[in-house]
């Protein structure tokens, strides 16, 4: 039987949120993982394809785990807005 | 009632909204609806709740469906068969002005048993700005006429009197009278199906498998959300006019078998007419709803009764009069879509059993350009360039997105050819094509979204104008997923050209001789020798860029989709002479690895 999912990168294990990879326990079960991962602001005008006008602000974060560097998530954002946080209920 | 009766009478309801869509196409006249698909059409119960969705926009399904109700509340008494009604007031139900509905009640035996309902975007609307978008107005009374319900059929004589009037407040009147024939002509097929129907099987048949079809949709949703874990999830919409951010923010909650949909810490109501309404943003939630959790069941009341909105008095989701409006359905509404849809594309792929279903973001940011001016014939043109509707399809947990592969809101959108628009405005294209690096990179990579450039030709006015409602260039739009990143985003420059400039084979924005000029908002001139760039956004990505098989960023390298750098950068990629180096790109991946585990900061 396959593990319950958070996402394609994130998985639950003995109630806890974990690194689909490498198994890199980042939070409780239920509760917010990003602030576990490892975090990188990309400028947004600094990715390969970036339009003429983008806001110099904006930034990709990456959510890397700190066990094996696996891109777990990205948000797009300015820097004084929160993480995004998505909770799959334990 | 017996399956077969059932199962024939849902097929031919279905067929009814088909066969309307194709009359409307056939009668109007207008690129944005034969070419772009910017339409609608749906079947309403007696009570004005949706029976049948139809395919094109799908935004309007239960906007169509307030506006039945709102017809049946402000004509009680006054309802007669052979009557049609027209309704394109926001603040009523209608999404923006020039998206206008007419709605038919359709009567059995002089009992009102069912409603047709059908929009376009019609020619012009008669706002400060040709075409309906009106960048420039700063309130809804700028934005064109705007009726909370008239009677435009009377018992089925057309009120000559109601259809002046309205054609007398619009640009290219000859144009509007045809968008409403095709309307009309729609409204009346549905009607004649319908009623073949009900002769056929009988209206208490016909009734009971309407109300089958209903407490079907709604056991079946139900019972989809059961499957998928509760949970919370977020996503985050950025708009720009002007140098004012706005921000749509959504908290979609799932427990047992209801879903949530809180878009409370979104940015109070513009000034500008990025704005939506209420009505708008149901419309606008439901539009990725309907065919991301509901592929497989009948678009119908059923759907509707298990979500609950909030969406806070005085925002950007949900302003009040008289706040305008007019560029809603490629602003809030389409940041609301695309918040939806991420949060959902989460959700399922929190789930083992749905995760295929999963997409990240597609196309998320309409342009919008209309032209408008004399054309080469010297009449006066008014019309969108419908690549706005050519999309990128986002991508899919064991797929790419489809590349310029439509729009989530809108199954059958496409663009018109080339020579299409070349025929209808005095312009000429130097290029359309794909646009490299503009799917969102992943495992799985998003559909790349297109570029194109086009200049003055055989214009008796030296050239033309045209209104930009580009209100997405400085933010991406088209989130990723589980660790994919978003689409590339819009551009629109301004090619100002000396006029001893030759750009007759000109292929890109860099070999395009003359002063180039980002721009975004309001009306602009296309003269001379002067040229207009635009490109459309690309879908998200899916998955990490380094967990992406290296032989299909080559191919992306060579098909021109991806560039060497972002093959390097972003996929840790590295190819030698036209093919992978396998032992390079082992040690580049580990290198951008561990660079991310150091927080960005390079060993």
């Amino acid at each position: 039987m396959s593990r319950p999912m958070i996402s394609a990168t994130l998985a639950i294990e003995k109630g806890k949120v974990v690194c689909a990879d490498c198994g890199r326990a980042l939070a409780d079960a239920g509760q917010t993982w990003k602030r576990h991962a490892v975090l990188t602001s990309v400028p947004i005008k600094d990715l390969p394809g970036a339009a003429s006008a983008v806001d110099a602000r904006a930034v990709l974060r990456h959510f890397a785990c700190p066990g094996c560097g696996s891109l777990l998530d990205t948000e797009t954002a300015l820097p004084e807005d929160p993480f995004l946080d998505d909770v799959v209920n334990a | 009632m017996d399956p077969i009766t059932f199962s024939i009478i849902r097929h031919r309801l279905f067929r009814v909204v088909e066969e309307a869509v194709i009359t409307l196409k056939h009668v109007s006249g207008t690129a944005i609806t034969n070419e772009g698909h910017d339409l609608m059409v749906s079947l309403y119960r007696a009570d004005g709740s949706l029976l049948m969705g139809g395919v094109g926009f799908l935004h309007h399904l239960t906007s169509a469906a307030e506006a039945c109700k709102s017809i049946i509340r402000r004509f009680a008494g006054q309802i007669n068969e052979g009557d049609l009604f027209l309704l394109n007031d926001p603040f009523t139900a209608a999404l923006h002005t020039s998206d206008i509905y007419l709605v038919s009640p359709i009567h059995h035996q002089g009992k009102l048993i069912a409603w047709s309902a059908c929009f376009v975007h019609v020619y012009d609307i008669g706002a400060m700005n040709p075409g309906g978008f009106a960048p420039d107005a700063q309130d809804i009374f700028t934005e064109g006429f705007s009726s909370p319900g008239i009677k435009l059929i009377d018992r089925g004589q057309l009120r000559q009197d109601v259809w002046d009037t309205l054609l007398n407040m619009v640009r290219g009147p000859e144009m509007v009278a045809l968008d409403l024939r095709s309307m009309i002509a729609c409204n009346n097929v549905a009607k004649d199906r319908l009623l073949a129907l009900v002769a056929k099987y009988g209206e208490a048949t016909v009734d009971q498998a309407c109300l089958t079809l209903i407490e079907q949709s709604e056991t079946r949703l139900r019972q989809r959300l059961r499957d998928l874990p509760n949970g919370r999830w977020q996503s985050r919409q950025y708009l720009e006019v002007k140098g004012e951010t706005y921000r749509v923010i959504l908290t979609m909650t799932k427990q047992d078998d209801t879903l949530v949909f809180d878009f409370s810490g979104s940015s109070p109501q513009s000034k500008y007419a990025v704005n939506c309404t209420r009505w708008a943003s149901l419309g606008g939630l439901f539009a990725p709803l309907f065919p991301l959790l509901c592929y497989d069941i009948t678009w119908n009341e059923g759907v509707i009764r298990p979500i609950t909105m909030i969406a806070p008095e005085g925002s950007i989701v949900n302003c009040t009069r008289p706040a305008p409006v007019s560029v809603a359905t490629v602003g809030a509404i389409q940041s609301v879509n695309n918040a939806a849809c991420s949060a959902i594309g989460k959700m399922l792929a929190a789930s083992n059993r749905y995760a295929d279903e999963a997409t990240a973001v597609w196309h998320a940011n309409h342009f919008a350009i209309f032209m408008f001016g004399t054309n080469q014939r010297g009449g006066q043109s008014i019309g969108i360039l419908t690549e706005t509707f050519a999309g990128a399809g986002g991508a899919r947990t064991f797929a790419d997105g489809v590349d310029i592969g439509g729009e989530i809101p809108n199954p059958i959108s496409r663009m018109a050819n080339v020579e299409t628009i070349e025929a209808a405005f005095p312009i000429r294209y130097l290029f359309r094509r794909r646009l490299q690096d503009s799917g969102g990179p992943g495992t799985h990579r998003g559909g790349t979204g297109g570029e194109m450039a086009i200049v003055p030709h055989d214009a008796p006015d030296g050239g033309i104008h045209y209104v930009l409602s580009g209100k997405g260039s400085k933010f991406p739009q088209s989130e990723g997923l589980s660790g994919g990143y978003p689409g590339a985003i819009n551009d629109y420059v301004w090619v100002h050209a000396p006029q001893d400039a030759d750009r007759s084979f000109a292929n890109s924005l860099a070999t395009m001789p003359g002063e180039k000029q980002p721009i975004s908002w309001g009306v602009f001139p296309l003269m001379h020798k002067d040229a207009l760039y635009v490109r459309w956004n690309g879908g998200g990505g899916i998955g990490d860029p380094l967990r992406r098989e290296p032989a299909k960023v080559m191919q992306d390298v060579v098909d021109g989709i991806v560039s060497a750098r972002a093959a390097d950068e972003v996929y840790g990629v590295i190819l030698n002479q036209g093919a992978v180096d396998a032992n390079a790109t082992q040690q580049r991946r580990a290198e951008l690895r561990r660079t991310r585990m150091a927080g960005g900061k390079t060993a």
